[in-house]
């Protein structure tokens, strides 16, 4: 037997184990859930099987649905300005100095800041509306793009920027054709990143003041303390969380898998 | 990398776009701010417009919902509503603090004799009694500082307990109090609809004392307009306060309908607003939700005395001479 099919024979194994273990580990969580409640028994608790069976019940109602677009809608429009404002800058302060000393304290300043406690001051300059929660989306999403970005510019091998000006790319081009591409393994770690505070401060921007969205949904039901259905949103948001982050890996394992194959290369001569 | 850009420039601009353009809209919107729960004319108006011939023709509303009053202060304050639900204890805080001038417009609930009284109430099995038993004991409010406590703290002070001394107290906020009260967290939680139905189903509490016992008419929940925009927009003012009287008048008269535009709003199954929406264990609804402006005066008074508010307030200046419920 070669080497070759005895690593894919373990492979195999590997990948279902993988599974199994992710299953397994929900189930004792879950089952860790039922029993506590039972123990616990309180309505500030409910059982797990209850929620589970709760959250079919909540995706069948279409204002439901419409309450959790509109917040996905908004997730998507302040990811998306960040996207295009925030990795430029992350770039450009990764390959200009200046640019770097001039934000870095602006930008380490800001970090820190849990970005639901701006949501007021956003509001009080631009209104109660869509715009307002937009923005504080979009700070929230901005910052580790901007980090990651900044990171992934400054690790670009300089021989290959040397090469783009031999050829005569201005430093636009430069940033957007040379320094781009090979930063952006660590771009879509960013980006990865904030999906995840997408989705909190998504929520947390609907604490103060709530139209159609999914934290709406969630602060009614606390208000009026329908705690299953607290608990049924809270796994339809993760959920929500959970399907976002396997879509964007697989566009990020087919955008960078060039990265991940010299990763791969690396990892097992270094165990050897 | 860059056709991926360029879709999203086009999907922004088309939202920006889309978002300019329902603010050429032809009719005047009014940016109205609300709560739960507790205001059966608002939830009529946003559930079922149809029944309001004015609403959608000659006004539109934007409804935003806020977790209680107090922010919504601040947001009429910074020009982002032009009206919202206020307890009178709000209103004459942003009024005395951040000088906010607005008119009450109408009443949305109250307390009156026979009607529901907000309470607290201990574990069956407890040893306290009556109030003055509340002394060293930890106690139970909404919000600290909120028009219920301060209710709860003239009573004590009434009663010979000093408030900020005599008692330990624990916001639980409403939804929380009956968890707290059985967890043994408070020694006393205070209890409004719907959950003081829920409680009292499953039994196990005793009622010690309710806000009735201080004065029988507070007032819970008003309108208030900004002054600026009401006297700028009075006719938008009337069509507003008229259709609030209306959706009062359906709310009261259409039971049934006004349980499951209820349960739209709040998502509260029918089945747990039944046993006292509308009923005699409700807060008390006035048809014509004409604003008790004399017990909102003995509440400012009383909060002024509890040191509340810095300075004393005069209902007056929160009165409209023409548009206040009813309008005809």
């Amino acid at each position: 037997m070669s080497i070759k099919s005895v690593m894919s024979a373990l492979v195999i194994p590997r990948a279902i184990w993988h599974n199994a273990s992710a299953f397994l580990s929900l189930g004792v969580l879950l089952l860790l859930w039922e029993g506590l409640a039972h123990y616990i028994n309180i309505d500030g608790f409910p059982l797990a099987s209850e929620a589970l069976l709760q959250v079919p019940v909540i995706l069948r109602e279409r204002e439901a649905l419409i309450s959790i677009g509109a917040s996905l809608w908004r997730m998507f429009l302040g990811g998306a300005l960040a996207l295009m404002i925030a990795v430029p800058v992350g770039l450009t302060m990764g390959r200009n100095q200046r640019t770097a000393q001039a934000l870095s304290p602006v930008l380490t300043l800001i970090y820190p800041i849990p970005k639901a406690a701006l949501m007021p001051i956003i509001m009080l300059w631009f209104g109660i509306g869509d715009l307002s929660k937009v923005l504080v989306i979009f700070v929230g999403v901005s910052l580790p793009l901007i980090y990651h970005s900044y990171h992934g510019a400054q690790s670009v091998d300089e021989k290959l920027l040397w090469s783009a000006m031999a050829m005569g790319m201005k430093p636009v081009e430069r940033l957007f054709r040379v320094v781009l591409p090979s930063a952006l393994p660590e771009v879509l770690l960013g980006c990865r990143v904030g999906l995840a505070m997408a989705l909190i401060v998504m929520i947390a921007s609907e604490m103060i003041a709530r139209q159609s969205g999914a934290g709406e949904l969630l602060f009614n039901a606390l208000d009026m303390a329908l705690y299953t259905d607290v608990y049924a949103i809270i796994i339809i948001l993760a959920g929500i969380g959970f399907l976002l982050d396997w879509v964007f890996e697989r566009i990020r394992s087919r955008l960078v898998h060039w990265a991940e194959i010299r990763q791969d290369a690396v990892v097992p001569r270094g165990r050897a | 990398m860059i056709a991926l850009f360029r879709t999203l420039k086009c999907l922004i601009c088309i939202s920006l776009l889309a978002t300019s353009l329902s603010v050429f809209a032809e009719v005047p919107t009014i940016r109205v701010g609300w709560t739960i729960p507790a205001e059966e004319a608002k939830y009529w108006m946003m559930k079922r417009p149809e029944a309001f011939p004015d609403l959608n023709k000659k006004y539109r509303i934007e409804w935003v919902q806020f977790q209680g009053t107090a922010p919504m202060v601040q947001a009429m304050l910074s020009e982002a509503l032009d009206c919202s639900s206020q307890a009178p204890l709000s209103l004459a805080q942003g009024a005395v603090e951040s000088d906010l001038q607005g008119y009450i417009l109408a009443q949305h609930v109250s307390e009156k004799p026979g009607a529901f009284s907000v309470y607290w109430a201990v574990k069956e099995d407890s040893p306290i009694k009556q109030i003055t038993d509340l002394k060293g004991k930890t106690v139970g409010v909404n919000v600290y500082g909120s028009g219920v406590y301060g209710g709860m703290a003239t009573l004590l002070k009434n009663n010979g307990i000093d408030p900020e001394r005599d008692i330990r107290l624990v916001e639980t906020g409403f939804p929380g109090s009956e968890a707290a009260l059985r967890t043994g967290r408070v020694d006393a939680g205070v209890f409004v609809q719907p959950f003081a139905t829920r409680a009292e189903a499953k039994g196990g509490i005793r009622k010690i004392f309710e806000l009735s016992d201080l004065m029988p008419n507070t007032v819970h929940i008003i309108e208030v307009c900004k002054k600026s925009w009401v006297d700028a927009h009075p006719e938008l003012a009337t069509y507003y306060t008229r259709d609030l009287v209306n959706a009062m008048h359906m709310a009261l008269k259409q039971r049934e309908e006004t349980i499951k535009v209820v349960s739209e709003v709040t998502r509260a199954p029918a089945t747990a607003l039944e046993p006292y929406l509308l009923k005699a264990n409700d807060f008390a609804h006035d048809p014509n939700m004409r604003p008790d402006f004399s017990a909102i005066q003995t509440m400012f008074d009383m909060y002024h005395a509890l040191g509340m508010l810095k300075k004393p307030l005069k209902v007056d200046q929160f009165r409209h001479d023409r548009i206040v419920a009813p309008l005809k």
